[in-house]
């Protein structure tokens, strides 16, 4: 008798192992790829989604948060829409078909269909580990994206925006993207949904970084009420490479975004921005790991967290320091705003240190609104509303401000903050 | 333009009591110094002026123009020309002073009926009165008061008092923490505002920003209640003699 | 630290051995037989001269262990221990609980002399001592003497052990018993809800400020045996109490059992101090042998602006599972962690504390301080929550690591969680090992380099020190020496 098969399946988990029935001669990639993702999808099926009990998903237990899945529908369809930053090149991705259109110099891509379906996908289809539940979603299901290479020594003088734009049913993508040595890019992984219906949506970066290339990747999650979103970067910061990676999320009802780097070239450096605008029934978690695993490498982290209604929010951020990466010097801090009694905030930041010469912190509040700072504004005449509505955000649009260089960037993501914060405040 | 009468009031939290029957009249057109040694409740009489929540008033009335202010909250006090300069004004990062002006002139107009100032004509006061109270324009783009020093935080608190055009000015402790030069550029700021239907109450602890700012009043607090008025002389007395002889008295 | 490399290489040749409480004593002793079933613990129920609804406790207890797992969330690794292997009740023979000074085994005071524990109530009076400390000494499974006891009752004041508490003030014990610390609370709790052998028993009533600290001192001896105290505070309304623990152990190559759980009620404008320095032996340099301690203690603000208080120093022990906590329920409740927890050798420390805010205007702040050296593991694990009705609640939490050598490592993982929008968290951790900067500058004053890194360490665990009585505080700055002996002063 096989006790793992003693779990009685969920509905989402029957209609996640559904999909894969359902889609097994149509999903792209045989031999290896196939065996792979059976035995991710097997996995899925006897271990179940993960419940509290993982510690990863202490504050997520995605087995009870996650009710159902809208089955996958092949004629689902949505339109490109305007990018972010006016000038930039779009790569789109819609409903899981990748559309290419235009490309910059020095910039190649293809359809992640095609690494499916010669088999070069197998490499990367791997999960992280045993708690890697998007990682073994995603590749038992995957179906498309894009494979982008950024030629050595190019500098991007646009952003690239690579738009997931999914109207309901799922969408499973991958994103493979490789910065040559020396080379500089801004890049926004953009996510949204088109309609208020309920889509399910797994996606995973998987970026690479040579050595000193500088990178600004901005992940921007503006799914829909309804739907779920399970997004995972992961990252391999080169030698004197620099990652600045933005997080925005501003929407979804059930969101997980798992962010897993390694510093492995000496003098990397990262540094994380996240903004988490939560409102209404939604559940949001940014799961963050970052290993440094060799000397002189640095990153520093700020999460910055509003939540109205009855939203809940996680941030969960492990720094590894591997025995030998002495000089590493890393700080993290998260700070959250609670603005209604009926939201809830968890917070878990992790040191997990191996080296003793290293400076390394980390800093987490919750607050209220300044109480000093809001007498100031109405002593100035400005109504309390208002004066809160600024300070909202401004707590949140510092962060952004750090993005000096680039104006349009900074005034594009200041417009979809105060946008957000118009609708929900 | 200002009555208190009879005003008992106390920290909300705990309850002490701070003022303990204070009276106070200043006429439109005067300018009323209120002295006190520490802890005599002069800081939050502006508070209570301005309506900080931190105190409750449990007795007594503020009228201002002949109508009781009690009950409004501290942006219709505002927008209603009541100013307070912070003795400590507090930084607010993400806000840049520019944006902060923007909002405060135009929610203050909003209030009162007035049409909200265009961009230009916006741009148009900020400037000249940066330049008058020697205030660089790249100053107006960083975050409120972060990162400024003692005296450019109280000639920003000055620019905006020009700015908003108030009607009652309460200056707290401006003085505090300012060199000579910088308390000149303050008062010539002040003095400035000067009017004959404009009225501003100056707490001090020292007879130094009197010199500057001379006052037609002057008042001593003590244990929340003013215990001696007068005019300009009294400042100089207290200067001289110190607050001993008058607390005794009053005792 | 490339600057004290010769640090590190004492640091490896450390000798853990060096643990000056490791002699053994040899005294007849009554013993269980070993492993554990509903006979055995009658036998305890029995030994206790215990009354029924006693050993009914436990034996619930014991039947809902039965159904519980090992938790094994904690960053300790250790061979899976084998619950029949061990004694659950061990006592010098002849002795079925505490009695007066006199009669006590000569060579049981011995025991204590040599760990300097001051049993002898005239030598306090007469002076030896500068301050009066109540002591009961329990001794593997029983306590041996309380002293003090008449002096105490004078005041009102209750201190006697938990065995002779349950026979004298069954009332007492039935109502606050497991009601901090449930006997389904958690694995090694259940267990030792089932098996507790002995312990304190403290009530301080009404109003009353207890005239002197009270103090246990627990001892373990006996070889393959399991301790299991119990211990139970309680602070009526307005009452005060500061309470003592120590603990020592011979060494051995096996590893020994210490579950233990502690309890304290602190009613309305209650407050108790609670101290421990824990110097169970920490095993050797492979990493043989250690007690293995793992213990459940929680506090109970039950009352409005009552006040627990945790201060402990942590340096013996192979593995220490140990996280002593407040509930902050009544209203202003306020509770407090200080911290310092010292790991070298093959150490496994994974501590820290639980803040569960419940009331309303309630504030906790915790202050740890981790020293890891050897090849050893240090975890700071620590939850503060803010339940919906917590308005106000405040938390500071402040929890510095210091790394000596490159072979160990130091862990902080908090649990932070707010579910009221007027809650107020602050959080900061930091890892740093001693500055070159701050080495070179005692140096160049003239500070050997032992001295000045000695120096550093106690300037890192000042904030932590300064909270422990001054008896103790004395005691434990030696003890962080000793531990750290061969990397540190």
């Amino acid at each position: 008798m096989n006790m793992q098969q003693a779990i009685k399946m969920t509905a989402a988990e029957t209609a996640l192992v559904d999909a894969y029935t359902a889609q097994i001669g149509d999903l792209p990639g045989d031999g290896a790829v196939l065996s792979l993702r059976d035995t991710l999808v097997h996995e899925l099926r006897t271990a179940g989604l993960p419940t509290r009990r993982i510690e990863s998903w202490h504050y997520t237990d995605l087995r009870t948060l996650l009710r159902a899945v809208p089955a996958a529908d092949a004629s689902a369809f949505a339109d490109r829409v305007e990018a972010v930053v006016p000038g930039s090149s779009v790569l789109a991705v819609r409903s899981g078909q990748a559309d290419l259109k235009s490309l910059p110099r020095g910039v190649t891509a293809r359809s992640y269909t095609e690494s499916l379906l010669d088999g070069s996908a197998v490499v990367g289809l791997t999960v992280l580990g045993a708690d890697d539940a998007i990682g073994r979603i995603n590749g038992g299901l995957v179906r498309g994206g894009l494979e982008v290479t950024v030629a050595e020594n190019v500098e991007l003088e646009a952003p690239l925006e690579i738009q997931v734009v999914q109207s309901h049913g799922q969408a499973h993508t991958r994103f493979p993207v490789f910065f040559g040595a020396g080379s500089k890019a801004t890049v926004i992984e953009r996510h949204l949904s088109t309609s208020a219906e309920a889509s399910f949506v797994s996606t995973v970066s998987d970026v690479t970084l040579a050595e000193g290339a500088d990178v600004i990747w901005i992940i921007l999650q503006q799914q829909g009420m309804a739907d779920t979103h399970l997004g995972q970067i992961r990252f391999d910061l080169g030698k004197d490479a620099k990652l600045h990676l933005f997080v925005i999320n501003a929407g979804g009802k059930l969101v997980r975004q798992e962010i897993h780097g390694k510093a492995s070239g000496e003098g990397a450096d990262l540094t994380l921005r996240g903004i988490n605008l939560l409102g209404g029934e939604s559940h949001t978690d940014v799961t963050f790991t970052l290993s440094h695993d060799v000397p002189h490498t640095t990153s520093s982290e700020i999460i910055r967290n509003v939540v109205f209604d009855r939203a809940k929010g996680v941030f969960q951020g492990k720094i590894l320091v591997a025995k030998d990466a002495q000089k590493t010097d890393a700080k993290m801090s998260c700070n959250t705003l609670l603005l209604s009694d009926d939201a809830d905030f968890s917070a878990k930041p992790e040191l997990e240190i191996f080296a003793d010469d290293v400076q390394c912190g980390h800093g987490a509040t919750v607050i209220d609104i300044d109480h000093t700072q809001l007498f100031y504004m109405l002593a100035r005449g400005i109504p309390e509303n208002k004066a809160r509505a600024m300070l909202v955000n401004a707590f949140v649009a510092e962060i952004v401000e750090e993005l000096e260089d680039d104006e349009e960037l900074v005034e594009a993501l200041e417009g979809i903050i105060s946008a957000w914060l118009e609708k929900h405040a | 333009m200002l009555e208190i009468k009879n005003l008992h009031a106390r920290i909300a939290e705990d309850g002490t009591e701070i003022i303990r029957g204070l009276n106070l009249t200043v006429k439109a057109g005067e300018v009323a110094a209120i002295m006190g040694p520490n802890g005599s409740g002069k800081s939050t009489l502006s508070y209570i002026l301005s309506g900080r929540e931190d105190y409750e008033v449990t007795e007594g009335d503020i009228l201002y123009n002949g109508e009781s202010i009690l009950e409004l909250d501290a942006s219709e006090r505002a927008a209603k020309g009541i100013f307070l300069a912070f003795q400590y004004p507090v930084e607010i990062p993400g806000v840049a002073t520019m944006q902060f002006l923007k909002v405060a002139m135009n929610e203050q107009r909003k209030y009162r009926g007035e049409d909200e100032l265009t961009t230009p004509e916006f741009m148009r006061r900020v400037k000249e009165a940066a330049a008058e109270l020697k205030i660089a324009p790249e100053m107006l783009r960083r975050p409120l008061n972060v990162g400024f020093s003692g005296g450019e935080k109280k000639r920003a608190e000055i620019l905006q008092m020009a700015l908003l055009e108030p009607n009652l000015c309460v200056l707290d402790e401006t003085d505090s923490g300012l060199d000579i030069d910088a308390l000149k550029v303050v008062a010539d700021g002040v003095n400035a505002l000067r009017s004959p239907d404009r009225a501003v109450i100056v707490i001090t602890h020292y007879q130094r920003l009197l010199d500057y700012i001379v006052p037609d009043t002057v008042h001593v607090l003590y244990k929340g209640q003013v215990i001696k008025s007068g005019d300009k002389t009294l400042a100089h007395e207290l200067e001289a003699k110190g607050y001993a002889d008058l607390i005794e008295a009053a005792a | 630290m490339p600057a004290v490399q010769e640090t590190i290489d004492q640091v490896r040749q450390i000798d853990v051995d060096q643990y000056k409480y490791g002699f053994e004593t040899h005294i007849e002793m009554d013993k269980a037989p070993k492993g554990l079933s509903e006979d055995i613990i009658r036998f305890i129920s029995a030994k206790k001269n215990e009354p029924e609804w006693m050993l009914e406790w436990r034996l619930d207890a014991y039947r809902r262990w039965l159904t519980m797992d090992e938790p094994s969330w904690a960053r300790v690794r250790y061979p899976k221990i084998d619950f029949n292997e061990i004694h659950y009740y061990a006592a010098p023979k002849g002795t079925t609980g505490p009695r007066s000074l006199e009669e006590v085994d000569p060579e049981l005071l011995k025991v204590y002399e040599k760990l300097g524990i001051p049993l002898k109530e005239q030598e306090i009076l007469a002076g030896v001592q500068k301050s009066k400390i109540a002591v009961d000494a329990v001794f593997d499974s029983v306590s041996v003497v309380t002293t003090f006891k008449e002096e105490l009752k004078k005041a009102g004041v209750i201190f006697m052990s938990i065995s002779e508490a349950i026979r004298e003030h069954p009332d007492l014990v039935r109502k606050y018993l497991g009601s901090v610390v449930p006997p389904t609370d958690n694995f090694y709790a259940t267990l030792n809800s089932a098996v507790f052998t002995d312990g304190s028993f403290v009530y301080v009533p009404k109003g009353v400020r207890c005239p002197m600290e009270l103090s246990t001192y627990f001892r373990i001896n006996e070889k393959n045996t399991g301790q299991f105290e119990r211990t139970l505070i309680i602070a009526e309304e307005g009452a005060y109490v500061s309470y003592l623990e120590g603990c020592t152990a011979p060494q051995r190559d096996e590893n020994q059992l210490h579950a233990a759980v502690v309890e304290l009620v602190a009613l309305d404008e209650a407050e108790i101090k609670y101290s421990t320095v824990q110097n169970w032996y920490p095993g050797d340099k492979e990493g043989r042998g250690g007690i293995y301690n793992f213990v459940t203690k929680r506090g109970d603000c039950r009352g409005k602006n009552s006040k627990i208080s945790w201060t402990q120093v942590e340096t013996g022990s192979a593995i220490t599972w140990k996280y002593p906590s407040c509930i902050l329920r009544g209203d202003g409740s306020r509770g407090e962690f200080y911290s310092i927890a010292v790991s070298n050798g093959h150490q496994q420390v994974d501590s820290g504390t639980k803040m569960i805010h419940l009331g309303k205007n309630t504030s906790s702040r915790i202050i740890s301080k981790g020293i890891a050296a050897g090849v050893s593991d240090n975890t700071y694990r620590g939850q503060v929550s803010a339940h919906r009705k917590a308005e106000n609640a405040r938390n500071f939490t402040q929890c510095d690591s210091l790394l000596i050598g490159d072979k160990c490592g130091a862990h902080t993982v908090p649990y932070i969680e707010a579910k009221n929008s007027t809650a107020q968290f602050e959080h900061e951790a930091t890892t740093s090992k001693i500055s070159e900067d701050q080495l070179f500058y005692c140096l160049q004053r003239g500070i050997p380099e032992e001295a000045a890194i000695a120096l550093i360490v106690n300037g890192f665990v000042k904030e932590v020190i300064q909270e422990l009585p001054m008896e103790f505080a004395v005691e434990a700055q030696k003890l962080i020496g000793i531990s750290l002996e061969g990397s540190v002063g």
